[in-house]
């Protein structure tokens, strides 16, 4: 690889700027088990971005996993980069110094691919502020031969309208196949020098989960509303997501990188299973991730050991949607805690149900700590926990609560959400006198004693690809009138509450379900400034003046409730589930009907199993 | 219970870890290192492990200490290879030690850090306290240095940690300057006796 210019400044900004900056060693890229390969002259070579900063970045399994898979090839490799703090951003842009990868601090604007995760919607700004910083054109229409293919990912992909201009390429589902198909892809259009963009472009349509968004033309109505998503020149209508069928025979990350910096999650993730059959009616994690597929109890059990005697890490967290829910777990979770406690590993569960099944399992396996404890009952009414098919009783969350303080909790933490479809002030009210409850009483009828909750609300977002795709947001004043009732109800002692910024949900509604006419508003707002997801950084203002600059109104992309036929930005991507069942658990959730799991019950029909490479997976044997 | 002295170095890159992120690295590289380790009690147990006063952010070092409990000798050429292999680059064990029980903690002898200071005006060594309430301003030494010489400062590096001055001068019998954190003031050292 020639060795340009720009490469020379990077070098010299690290010897002679880099100590300026807060925590530079969030640039250095040395972290233990980095891969810190060069540049190959004929082969691939990808940057894999986190449009955040590196504390949150590092902790993502998604780039892990196809650092991983990147970088055993030997014909290509992979290096990575965040967003830098706002500090380095004015050190480079001062200095002239275009964002470079981690490892080989070689520009981004040198790689072949870069690859960007998609995982928040208050990230998409990261996205443009990256691509500005590393001097790459912002729209796919605008890059030529020597620029780099933009490529998108991750949960974001299922809806990347607003940002679709920017990407060359997004692919939706899981990475661990397709990448190879990709890698091989460019690489061959590197042995033709690169020409033929668009040519090269049609070819990567038909490898099953990419989308192009060049490909498809967007046909909107006066009202707004799309009439039709037009595929050209062949495209495929709709894009499949990629399911991977059999989880034990694809790579995992075995030797994960060690954040040098503390990170938000300072642990190795051992991912048990992926997809979640629970149906919450408002989670689109639970939707675009099926079918569930278990790994087997003894890859996961020798996994969890490989990472920890690779990287020193005294946490080891077994990850999923619903931990709780494998089918091995006991097992699982005994074998691994009993084997790591020599070592004063610590093995955790993040995400549990609210039940006490979930509490002294966690207690069993974390004997080592005792933190904090997590659960999200998310509405506290059985009306409206109907409604979202979220099947807890407050007798659940009670006996979850005093088993957790039996076994030593004294700190834990609720979640819950406000502006769920067919909310009513009683049901807000139920939050504040279902806390009051378990202060008062416990399940014993005594106040558990020396008890902090602190109680989180977040503002509901309607999400793409779930039942509620169709409703409208709740208001800026109609939240702020509900987080008044909590205010009032919930000064309770012992108890702390904290809600989301309710202009930050309201941004978020705007994007999730946003279209393409959004991306000259995304452009103008990371202009001038980026952070969103970060308090002292986001401002209402800059989004609400540049949506009102272009005449495009936000009230209609959040508050509006869609019509059953209504054409959605996303109807040319496809996570696999059926629109006409989304459509079926919306009625029923109206109706306050429940949908069981399929994974006790019979098939739903939802969709994403095709019989024959997708199908449900369980560790224990059965389908 | 024994204790085993770590000495590394520091350099490169590795300069622009902070003095926390640098113990980060030190500890997961113990918890890879096959000793048998001690641990502190309670809900959430460290190893238990001692540092010298911490290093100026860009400052490398070429000999560092930690002070480590393990519960039995361990075969200290393979404790330093294991831990070599799980450390970043520019972080390196030089040296293991197993301390004889009389020999006193770290943080009860390491008073006073040699810095080799490469500038404009050549090379110098530098000597100041680095323990207890005036410990630690190697900035206001720099600068009293520049302005003194009246030319810039290029690398600093952190040569050594001492108990004593005595055994700076016996080390280094040229010209080495003292830097005084309670006035301010730049000495040329000098046996002292008084250590």
């Amino acid at each position: 690889m020639e060795t340009g210019n720009d490469v020379e400044l990077v070098r010299s900004f690290f010897k002679r700027d880099i100590a300026q900056v807060s925590k530079p060693g969030r640039y250095l890229g040395i972290e233990v088990n980095a891969r810190r390969r060069p540049l190959t002259a004929r082969g691939c070579n990808c940057v894999l971005v986190y449009p955040d900063v590196y504390e949150i970045g590092m902790s993502h399994l998604g780039l892990a996993i196809l650092y991983e898979e990147i970088n055993e090839r030997e014909d290509c490799m992979a290096d990575r980069a965040y967003l830098p703090w706002v500090d380095m951003q004015e050190l480079m842009q001062r200095k002239g110094i275009p964002l470079f990868g981690l490892e080989s601090r070689v520009p981004l604007n040198r790689f072949d691919v870069v690859g960007i995760t998609l995982q928040h919607e208050l990230t998409l700004a990261n996205v443009l502020r990256i691509l500005s910083l590393a001097g790459i054109p912002l729209r796919a229409a605008d890059r030529g031969s020597r620029d780099p293919l933009v490529v998108g990912g991750g949960p974001g992909a299922y809806n990347p309208e607003p940002v679709a201009e920017f990407f060359d390429l997004l692919v939706l589902g899981e990475g661990e196949e397709v990448v190879h198909e990709l890698l091989d892809a460019v690489r061959e259009w590197k042995d033709m020098e690169k020409g033929d963009r668009p040519g090269f472009l049609r070819r990567c349509a038909s490898i099953p989960g990419v989308y192009v968004p060049s490909l498809y033309r967007v046909h909107y109505r006066p009202d707004g509303t799309i009439s039709g998503i037009e595929p050209l020149e062949g495209a495929p209508m709709p894009v499949r997501k990629r399911v991977v069928s059999d989880l034990d025979r694809v790579t995992r990350p075995r030797r994960p990188l060690v954040p040098l910096v503390e990170s938000v999650h300072d642990r190795c993730s051992l991912e048990i299973f992926r997809g979640c059959t629970r149906g919450c009616r408002f989670c689109q994690a639970g939707m675009v991730y099926r079918p569930v597929r278990e790994r087997s109890e003894d890859v996961l059990y020798a996994w969890g050991r490989e990472m920890i005697s690779a990287t020193g890490c005294d946490e080891l967290s077994l990850s999923s949607l619903s931990s709780a829910d494998y089918s091995r777990i006991i097992s699982l979770a005994e074998r691994l805690s009993r084997d790591l406690e020599r070592e004063r590993v610590a093995v955790s569960l993040p995400s549990l149900r609210t039940d006490s099944f979930s509490v002294e399992l966690a207690s069993k396996v974390g004997r080592i700590r005792k933190t904090g404890l997590t659960l999200a009952p998310e509405a506290a009414s059985p009306r409206l926990r109907s409604v979202i098919n979220k099947e807890v009783t407050d007798e659940d969350l009670l006996e979850a609560v005093s088993a957790a303080y039996r076994e030593g909790w004294r700190k834990m933490k609720l979640y819950f959400m406000v502006g769920l479809p067919g909310e009513e002030e009683e049901d807000v009210e139920a939050i504040c006198s279902l806390v009051r409850r378990i202060m008062r009483e416990g399940d014993s009828g005594r106040p558990p004693r020396g008890l902090r909750l602190s109680v989180s609300v977040s503002t509901f977002v309607p999400k793409p690809h779930t039942p509620f795709q169709w409703v409208g947001q709740l208001s800026l004043p109609e939240t702020a009138r509900r987080h008044f009732i909590l205010k009032e109800g919930l000064r309770i002692r012992g108890v702390t509450w904290k809600w989301h910024t309710r202009e930050m949900s309201y941004l978020e509604g705007i994007l999730a379900r946003g279209d393409r006419r959004l991306g000259p508003v995304v452009e103008a707002a990371a202009r001038e400034g980026c952070l969103d997801n970060w308090s002292e950084f986001f401002s209402w203002e800059r989004w609400r003046r540049a949506m009102e600059e272009r005449g495009l109104d936000p009230t209609w992309y959040v508050e509006r409730e869609r019509g059953e036929e209504e054409v959605f930005p996303w109807d040319h991507l496809s996570a696999g589930v059926d629109r006409s069942f989304l459509w079926e658990e919306y009625q029923k959730a109206q109706r306050g009907e429940a949908t069981e799991d399929c994974r006790y019950g019979d098939c739903l029909g939802c969709g994403v199993c095709d019989g024959k490479e997708v199908s449900g997976r369980l560790a224990g044997g059965g389908s | 219970m024994k204790r085993i002295l770590v000495k590394y170095y520091k350099k490169g890159d590795a300069a622009y870890l902070s003095h926390r992120e640098t113990m980060r690295a030190m500890e997961r590289a113990l918890r890879r290192s096959g000793a048998d380790l001690v641990y502190t009690s309670g809900f959430h147990p460290r190893v238990k492990v001692s540092f010298a006063p911490a290093l100026p952010l860009g400052v490398s070092a070429e000999a560092e200490y930690l002070e480590v409990a393990v519960e039995r000798e361990p075969d200290l050429a393979d404790m330093t290879r294991r831990m070599n292999e799980a450390l970043p680059e520019g972080l390196r064990v030089v040296s293991l030690q197993v301390l004889p029980d009389y020999m006193p903690k770290l943080s009860r002898w390491a008073r006073y850090g040699l810095y080799r200071v490469e500038g404009a005006g050549g090379s110098f060594h530098l000597c100041l306290r680095i323990d207890g309430e005036g410990g630690g301003r190697l900035r206001d030494a720099l600068q009293k240095l520049e302005d003194r010489f009246g030319a810039g400062v290029d690398a600093v590096t952190r040569v050594g940690i001492y108990a004593s001055r005595d055994e700076i001068l016996e080390e280094y019998p040229d010209k080495v300057y003292f830097y005084h954190t309670e006035n301010g003031e730049l000495e040329i050292m000098e046996e002292s006796g008084a250590g």
